[in-house]
Parts: C-alpha cells; structure tokens; sequence
C-alpha cells in the first residue's frame, strides 16, 4: 500500500508538469480558438492529401530504417573492431544538427554542387535519405541494445541445434528483437510523422507534413479553431501510436541480467565484408552529411574560425552550456519521477510520450496565453527544454526498471537497508547505463534545434543553434562559413557531451557492450 | 548543483522584474549595436529587456493573442504587411512621429524606422555560364527557358514570400496574378519554408540549382559585405520587374495596455536618433527613413528600385489571409 | 522464538494463507512443504516484511514485527534465485547488510571475507557473481544471509536450482551451519527429501493452511490424511490409511499378482503391480530384487501377500 501511495506521489511531479507545461496550454489555445472550425477542414483534398503523405513518407522511413537499420546493427553488434564504442556514442549525433545545416551538408554531397557529382536535388531519394540521416541512427542504437539482450546460451543453443547463423538470426536473435525494433520505430513514425523535418526542406513545401500547416494555421493565419482541430487529430492518430509503443516496451521487459554475446572480430571474407558493408552504409547515411559540414568549415580558411573568438560565440556557447545543463538536471528529475510511476500505470507510461505527439507550435502559443506574464521568463524557456528532454529519461530509465527483478530490491531490504537505500545502493546502479542513455538523448534534444524558437527569447539567450540560424539569415560567404563552423563547433560540443554522459563507469566497463 | 543554478536563475530572473524595465517586442532578425542600447539605458534610466517573438508575422499573431495581459511595452518589426491587422486587432496605441524633419516613408499610426525591398536576386554567375539572357518581366519566367530556375518563399510560412506574392498582385492585378502564378507553378517554381532555407538549399549561389530568389535588394550588397575576400562587385543582383518589388517599411509603436509609457516614447524617439537611423542599415540590411544618414560605402553596391508594386497596408489587412489561401490553392493545392 | 498468529493473506480470489499458525523454536529449523503456488514463498516474503498480511500477526522472540520495515527485522531472506547483486563483486554482496548496519568498510570487508573462508570460497572476493557456478552462488547467497546475524533466517527453495550431488553435499553443510548459528530457521521447499534432510519439523501446507506439522518420523508415522500421506512419499494410500513398504511380502505363497510395470532406481527398482483391481507401488531394494533372478518383467505374476496390521492410519480420520 506504501508503495502505491509514493508512486502516486512521484506521479504527481511528472503529471503536474505535463499538464502545466503541456496540457493546459493546448486546451486554453482550444478554448481561445472556439468552435467555429472551417466546415471544410476535413474535406479539404489538398489537407487530406497532406495527411496521407505525412503517414505514408512515415511509414516508408520505417521500412526503410528496418530494412538498413537492423543489419547495420547486427554487424555493429557482434563484431569487435577497433573505434566500435565510439561509433555507437556517436549515433546520436545527427541528432543534434540544425536541419538547415543537415541540408546543407546533404546538398554538399548529392546537391547541384555536390562532390558526389550526383545532383539528387527534388527527387524522392533525397527525401528519403534526409529522413534516414535522422532516423537510422535511433533504429540502430535500438537493434544493438536488442541484440545485447540476446543471452549467448540461447544462441549456442541454436546453433547447436543445427541453426547455420543466418537461421539463428531469425529464430532466436529476430524474436528478441523484435519489440525493442518495433518501440523504435515507433519512435520514428512519430518524428516523420509529426516534425517539420529534413525531408521536407530537401523537397520543398510541396513535401510538408500537417504539422507544417497547423503551424502556419497558428503563426501566420491566427486560424486557432482549425489548427486546434489539426492538433487534436495528430494527437489521437500519433497518441496512439504512443500508446503502442508503452505497450510494447512493458511487454519487452526481460528481468534479470543477461551475459551476452561479446563481439568479437569479424573472422571470415563473409564477415568482414558484411562489417565493411555496414559501416560504409552508416558512414553514407549518417556519417557523409556531418562530414560535409565538417569539411567544409575547416577548407573556409582561418576567417572563417575566427568567429569562435566574437563575443557573440562565447555567449552562445556559455548560453548552450548553461540551459543544457540546467534542462539536463530538470529533465534527469522528471524523468525519474516519471519512469519509476511509471512502472505502475501504463497510460502514465504512454503520457511520457505527450511532449512527442503534441504539435510544438500550439503549446508555444499555448503557453503565451496561459502564462502572458512569465512569457519571456528563463524559467520558463527552461521548461520547455525540460519538456522536451525529460520524456528520453523516462523512457530509458522506464525500460531499464522493468529489467530489474523485484527480489534485488527485495534482498537489500532484508539485509537491513530501507527503501531509500536499497533504492540507492541497489536499484540506481543497475539503472545506470539506462539513465546515461536517456540523458545523451535528453542531451541532443536540448543542444539541437527542436522547437524552442518557437517561444519567446532574448538576445542575450542566444544559444549555437540560434546563432546558426541568425548567421544563415544572411547573405553572403563569409556568412554561410560562420554558420558552418559553428556548426562543428556544435557538433564537438555534442560529442564531447555525449562522451562524457556516457562514459562507462569503471564497474561497468568490463561488462560494457553498447 | 542543477537545483542552486536552477534556483539562482528564478531568484535573478524575479529579481530583474523589480527594476524598472521596458520590454521590447522584435522580430528575430532586429540587431542594433550593443553600445547603442547601453547608451540608451543610461540615458533614460530604464533597462532595455529585448523580447525576440520569432518571424514578424509570429510576432504580430503573438501580441494579438496576448492583448488582453500584453507580453510588452513597444513593439519594434511590424510593417506595412501587418500593420493592418495590427491595428484592427488594436493592439498598437497610435503613436505619432517625433516632431522634426520629414522622412522618406511613413507609416500610419505608427513611427517608420527603416525600409527596404522585396524583390528577385539573381546568380550572376549562373547566367554568365548558361550565356541566358535576363528575363525582362515576370511574364517571361513563365516560359520554358526559365523552367525550373525560381525559388519562392511559402507566403504562408515567410515574410519574404508574402511580400512578393503581394507585389505581384498589385502590380498584375488580381486575376492576371493568379494566373501568373498558375503558369510559374508549371514552369516548375519551388517553394521553400523561408528565406534562409530558400537562399542556402535551393539558390544556385550556394547548395542548390535555381538561380533566381525571391529575397532582399540589399542581398547584393550584404553579399559582397559578407564575402570572404573583398569583392569589388557583387555575385548576384537584383532583379527589378514590373510587379516583382515591394517596398517594405518597419516600423515602432506602443502597446496598448503596456506599461513604462515615457520611456517607451523615448525609445520610439531613440530608434529615429540619427545614431541608431546610422547603425540600422548594417545591422539588419534595410534603409533608415531618416534623409541625410550616412550608409555604409557597401550600399552602392546594392540598386535602390525606383518604382514597387506595393499595396496599402488597409487592402493588405483586408485581404491578404484570402490571397495566401488564394495562392495556396493554386500553386501548393492543385493537383491533389 | 517465532510465532505466527493467524495470519491471512489472499490475492484476489487466491488464498495463501488462511488463519495460519505456526512456531519456530530457537535453533531449531523448520521446513515448509506444499505443492507449488500454495503460498510458501508470499508467508516467507511476509515474515521477511515484502508483504503485509491481511491480518494476523508475526512475532520474534515475543516483540511483534507485523507492522516493522523489512529492514527493521534482522531476518534474513535468501531467495530462491539468490538475487545476488549484479554490479557487486562477491565481496562486496557478502558485505551489503554490514554496511547498511552501519559497519566501517574496512570491518565489514574482513567479515565478509572471514564468512567467505569459512564457505570455502576464499580467493573469490572479486569475482562478479554472474561468473560464479551455481553452487558458490548459493553459497554466497548464505555468506551474505549469516554474515549480518540474523535473528531468523529464511531459506526459499534454496537448492532447487542445483544438481542433486551437490545439493547432497551442500545440504550437509548447511545442516551444520544452522546448527552452528542457533538461529530459527525456515525452509521452503517442494522437495521432501530436502525437507526431512535439513529440517527438524516439517509443516504441510495446502491453500493457505498447515494441514500437518511435525518432527520427520511423526509425519511418517502417522500422516493427517491421505493428502499428505501422498505428498510425504507414501505410494499405497488407501481410504484409511497407507501400506508402508514392510507390509507387503513377496514369495510364491502367497496369492498372484500381476506386474503392470518395472522402473529401475538408483538402488534397487520400483515396481507396479495389480492384484484384485488394486494397484499397489513397491520399491525393491537391490538384496530383495534378486529373489528373481530372471528379473521381473511387465504381464509376469508374482506372489504378494499383504500384511494389513502394519496399516499406518490417517491421524486425522
């Protein structure tokens, strides 16, 4: 009964937050809007034309992030190769790219200009391959955290069953697989499905999804009936799919510790070109578009880098450093509070997914009705942060609870340590690897883009990401290089990040596959 | 260590609404030197808290949804596009013009701060290489020699692409404008979100393959100002035709239901101050009303149109939501 | 000593313990025997404090416990699992409760190291406990359960998850460590080999209750209920009582009957047999099977006689 009663109070943090920050302020745009909704919204064809690419460009990026995704993973998995845990810390890197500058690192390669001498510019390909910059990376990291749930005595088993490692692949790593696959993709879709997105810069405003129209519905038109009702929609077809993937992740849970397979060296010509293949197809998926921008920012010439030493810069990095902090530590709290009430009540565990499934545009306006006098606040820019950061945490560290069986718990109570401590010396260190997970990813959302140009700000706010997008609100080269600089300068900042959250700790490093 | 940052930020951010303060409404793209501003404080006392809403057109939506309990005192970005709805939202206290000398343009019931123009920047270069001749009227890029060649802002999503879908319906008439459009949409235009994306992704100039933008008049000279080596002339160029120039002017007034009434109006006063009319065309690329300001020698670079197609600001409030969903329909919808 | 008073508990529709009572004397070791699912493991999570009762309560050494933190009791629990901690070393699981007592580190490392010894596990204070075998795991599992000096120690099926030689011998050791500790020990387990082995009573559950509890020979003597008799190992359970195995007599005097089937054990063999439309089971020893030197086959008579005097009646009826 205790229990159940300091779960419903470590709901109360999360759930006060999501309907302060999240829920309110979309019904008060509901409210604000009315009812008088165009009586041609849903028979609109052009809308409903939009409706139906926003699901179908979603669910081709599925299959096609499956399709590449999953054997990319697998040799990732379990072959050793030198530079093998970086890479994997390294997937959440496009992430954090403007997509402004995504594209361009993209049109550097298959643009009129690219390298590649291969213009790809206004064709489908490109669209597709814009998504699967994004996307690939999240479908790969979850496969190689399946596939180190695969314990190797089952995989012995089947080979010495008569699997060859193909079979094997399909009857008893697939199986395993399969739900940690199906909740990423579910991820995607969602991304695809409700993002503005690179895809849709690469292929014009032809390619827009609905988001795109609630958001000039709200921005441009003050049309709020509508794009309330837009929004409402996105939310019951995208909050189902949530709700799918809570379901999912409750159902993959496999208790107890697993002794996997350790990679090992690529042995045979077999292997070592299906290790080649995949790391060239990551490198061209994932790797070439940040390259691109890499490289072009060190051949713009020692000008080009003496932007890192304005005012401005520093104050953008000092400014990035700080809220990503600070949207860290927020989002490190709520997700917690989250993931451990989460354990309990499914539909809590699908409302970590609303900051994902709510169109950012309406809680953004949302928000400025609801709270005109904190609109320009710090606190409350540091919230959204939070609110778009804290659902990774909770979902990671979700995911990792379910893998903790109740008598570890359970035995640490018996030998004389209280709840709190059995919690702290037992529970949080095997949640860990989980937590640090979730964190990177909280990491990416806040040092990325995402929607927090939406709300209000301040010049003195001024993040790296903001000061890419002022410098590419200019003309000129020298304009176009700053951004690119800053652009690598964002993506050190990342990584060294993402290196750091994840650093395995000495305990863990022996046992550290992912 | 995260919760004492985190309480430090509130304490400092409670305590900064204690002083007296005079919150500024801008677009995203306002810059003024810091030196300016600094100045300004001093003089008048209060503190300057620059509030960035976005695009103007966000801006402009954000002080209507907040009339009621206003996010600001004085509000700095709205033009002749937004103006009207501005007005018939009566979110903007009519604010007169300092008295003193005429200025180049005005706005009504507000103070004009600057001005510029809307129009086509062209690849010199491209051209050069295709040896293809310049095109001498909007009708003319309907044709097949200029197929897939122009790239538009989305009038629904950008300030840029609203204003040239204005001017060309100003300059052709409704109807025949549409029309236009209608054919330019089957000589393949493209249309990108915004200016930035529009200008880096698709401009033949930098990532893309079309040589012809819908962007600002300064751009050349902005360009050659933010070359790498210094240029003596610049890469791309305005391309000024009948129907395809708009005259944008931004301008600075009070919120109704705002506070900090006299220092506002010293800051409505401080932006016509000849150091600021100075300061603006470098910061933010557009002309100062003021007559007689000096401009950066770069700004010879950039040709000044002498004629726009611009409509009133009362028929663009009235309607302009009708010719967007107009434009929407005929270039975005059709074919669905 | 322990007593538990009435205590109840059900999940839903499912009872596991129902108006339960039992004592456990110090040093003295109790086993809890019952089919599985019949509320062993949730009456031991109750003890330890992991679950509450409905009602009823628990006392050790006359203080009541019912409504004290797990952490709160001095039982120690070791599950059927051993749950031992992932991220400790062997060290440093065996120390946990030491440290939670509040121990300096250096202490608690040389107690644990010293219980460590005393199971023969010297040299493994660093190893990560998944690389263990099964049978150190258990015994880490009991270093780190006695090490903190429990007051009670509950032992939940603690070798069901070990081959049978080593259960042998470990169930040795175990007997004498308990012995050793003069603690109150309770044991569950489904097996009743192992409890007659460790325990020094034996209560049978059923659905919640303790249908029989007493020393092994008493059970043995004299089983409540046909029930128990059957659970307890007895094969010829009539309506009345059993057949012990020295009630039936083989020899070609006695009247036919008819093999049905021959399983050979590890010492000796059982055998199936028909005789008037009842069905008996006996097990031979090795001497006893080589009356036939032919050996028995199934659809063979042999001669069976039985001795209806040395019929053990249910205590109960």
């Amino acid at each position: 009964m205790r229990a159940v009663f300091s779960r419903q109070a470590l709901a109360l943090l999360p759930l006060a937050f999501l309907i302060l920050m999240a829920l309110a302020p979309l019904a008060r745009l509901l409210y604000e809007g009315g009812g008088g909704l165009s009586a041609n919204l849903f028979f609109d064809d052009y809308l409903r034309w939009r409706l139906v690419w926003s699901l179908t460009q979603a669910a081709v990026t599925c299959v096609l992030a499956l399709a590449i995704g999953l054997p990319l993973a697998w040799a990732l998995a379990r072959f050793a190769f030198p530079g093998r845990v970086l890479i994997l810390r390294l997937l959440l890197l496009p992430f954090v790219m403007p997509t402004l500058v995504a594209a361009l690192g993209v049109l550097a390669l298959f643009g009129p200009h690219g390298v590649t001498g291969l213009n790809l510019q206004d064709t489908p390909w490109l669209l597709l391959y814009g998504n699967l910059f994004y996307n690939l990376p999240l479908v790969i990291r979850a496969a190689c955290e399946a596939l180190a749930t695969v314990p190797a005595s089952r995989l012995a088993a089947a080979r010495t069953l008569g699997c060859t490692a193909w079979r094997a692949f399909w009857r008893v790593e697939w199986p395993v697989a399969r739900p940690w696959l199906a909740s990423a993709l579910c991820l995607v879709f969602l991304y695809c499905f409700s993002g503005f997105g690179l895809a849709l810069l690469l292929g014009g405003q032809r390619y827009a999804t609905v988001e795109v129209e609630i958001y000039s519905l709200v921005a441009y038109e003050l049309n709020l009936a509508d794009a309330g009702a837009l929004a409402l929609l996105l939310l019951c077809l995208s909050g189902g799919v949530a709700f799918g993937y809570a379901w999912l992740e409750r159902r993959l849970a496999t208790p107890g510790k697993v002794e996997p397979l350790p990679p090992r060296p690529a042995a045979t010509l077999a292997e070592r070109t299906l290790l080649a293949g995949a790391l060239v197809l990551l490198a061209l998926f994932a790797a070439a578009p940040l390259l691109a921008v890499a490289g072009r920012a060190l051949s713009a010439g020692v000008e080009a880098w003496a932007v890192l030493g304005e005012g401005d810069t520093l104050a953008a990095l000092a400014n990035t450093l700080r809220f990503s902090a600070l949207a860290l530590g927020a989002a490190a709290v709520l997700g917690l509070a989250h993931a451990l009430a989460a354990q309990r009540w499914l539909w809590l565990r699908a409302a970590a997914f609303l900051p994902f499934v709510l169109s950012p545009v309406c809680v953004a306006f949302g928000l400025l009705l609801l709270y005109p006098g904190w609109s320009a606040s710090l606190a409350l820019l540091l919230g959204a942060y939070a609110l778009l950061a804290y659902p990774f945490v909770a979902k990671s560290v979700a995911a990792a609870l379910d893998g903790v069986p109740p008598q570890w718990p359970q035995a640490a109570r018996t030998l004389g340590a209280s709840a709190p401590r059995a919690f702290a010396r037992v529970v949080w260190p095997l949640l860990q690897p989980a937590f640090r997970r979730g964190l990177a990813f909280a990491a990416a959302t806040a040092l990325g883009e995402f929607a927090v140009t939406l709300f209000l700000s301040r010049p003195e706010w001024t993040t790296l990401t903001t000061l890419i997008y002022q410098r590419l609100g200019r003309p000129g080269a020298a304009s176009l290089d700053a951004a690119l600089v800053l652009s690598s300068v964002l993506m050190l900042f990342a990584v060294s990040a993402f290196v750091i959250i994840e650093w395995p700790a000495r305990r863990d490093r022996d046992s550290d596959h992912a | 260590m995260f919760k004492k940052v985190l309480w430090l930020a509130l304490c400092t951010s409670a305590l900064g609404a204690q002083a007296a303060e005079l919150r500024v409404l801008t677009h995203s793209s306002f810059a003024l030197s810091k030196e300016l501003l600094a100045g300004f404080e001093q003089q008048s006392g209060v503190k300057v808290v620059v509030i960035k809403a976005g695009d103007a057109g966000e801006m402009v939506n954000k002080l209507i949804l907040t009339r009621a309990n206003p996010i600001a005192d004085v509000v700095y970005g709205i033009d002749n596009t937004l103006l009207g709805k501005a007005q018939q939202a009566g979110v903007l206290e009519p604010t007169a013009s300092p008295a003193g000398a005429a200025v180049k343009q005005t706005l009504p019931g507000m103070v004009s701060v600057d001005y510029g123009y809307v129009t086509l920047n062209y690849d010199k270069a491209w051209f050069a290489k295709q040896k293809l001749a310049l095109p001498k009227s909007l009708d003319e890029l309907t044709r097949p020699a200029y197929k897939n060649l122009v790239v538009v802002e989305n009038p629904a999503t950008s300030s840029p692409g609203l204003a040239f879908l204005l001017a060309t319906v100003k300059g052709l008439g409704e109807e025949p404008a549409f029309a236009w459009w209608g054919k330019l949409r089957d000589n393949g235009v493209k249309v990108a979100k915004g200016w930035s994306e529009a200008y880096y992704t698709d401009f033949s100039k930098n990532g893309g393959s079309r040589p012809i933008v819908v962007s600002y008049a300064t751009s050349p000279a902005a360009e050659v100002f933010y070359s790498k080596q210094k240029l003596a002339e610049a890469p791309t160029g305005n391309l000024l035709l009948k129907g395809g120039v708009f005259q944008q002017v931004e301008g600075v007034a009070l919120v109704k239901g705002g506070g900090q009434k006299k220092a506002a109006r010293q800051f409505v006063d401080f932006l016509r101050s000849d150091a600021v009319q100075a300061d603006l065309p470098r910061q933010m690329w557009m002309y100062p009303v003021v007559p007689g300001v000096k401009l950066n020698p770069v700004f010879a670079l950039a040709q000044q149109p002498v004629a726009h197609d611009t409509p009133d600001s009362q028929a663009i409030a009235a309607k302009s939501a009708g010719w967007v969903s107009r434009w929407t329909r005929v270039v975005l919808k059709s074919g669905y | 000593m322990l007593e538990l008073v009435n205590l109840c508990k059900a999940f839903g529709q499912r009872v596991v313990a129902d108006h339960l009572s039992l004592n456990v004397a110090d040093g003295e070791t109790l086993a809890l025997l019952g089919p599985s699912g019949c509320g062993k493991s949730t009456l031991l999570k109750m003890i330890a404090g992991l679950e509450r009762p409905d009602a009823g309560q628990i006392r050790l050494g006359g203080v009541d416990l019912t409504a004290l933190a797990p952490e709160a009791r001095q039982v120690a629990l070791m599950f059927q699992d051993f749950a031992l901690f992932p991220h400790l070393d062997v060290r440093d699981n065996v120390a946990f409760g030491l440290i939670e007592r509040r121990l300096p580190r250096r202490e608690a490392y040389a107690r644990a190291e010293r219980a460590l010894a005393e199971l023969g596990l010297a040299g493994y204070e660093a190893r990560r406990v998944w690389t263990l075998s099964g049978g150190e795991q258990q015994r880490v599992a009991l270093a780190r359960a006695l090490v903190t000096s429990p007051r009670l120690l509950l032992l939940d099926e603690p070798f069901s998850s070990l081959d049978a030689h080593l259960r042998q011998s470990l169930q040795a050791e175990f007997r004498r460590r308990l012995a050793a500790a003069r603690i109150p020990a309770i044991l569950v387990t489904h097996d009743r080999a192992e409890a007659f082995a460790l325990a020094d009573r034996v209560a049978v559950l059923q659905q919640g209750r303790v249908v029989q509890c007493g020393r092994p020979q008493e059970l043995l003597a004299a089983p409540r209920n046909a029930w128990v008799a059957s659970f307890i190992g007895y094969h010829n359970v009539l309506d009345d009582g059993v057949l012990p195995e020295q009630a039936f007599l083989l020899g070609p005097a006695h009247p036919p009957a008819r093999v049905e089937r021959v399983d050979s054990l590890s010492e000796g063999i059982r055998v199936e047999l028909t005789q008037q439309a009842a069905h008996f089971t006996l097990t031979l020893s090795a001497r006893e099977a080589a009356q036939f030197p032919e050996g028995l086959r199934a659809g063979q008579d042999i001669g069976l006689g039985i001795d209806r005097s040395r019929l053990i009646r249910f205590a109960g009826a």
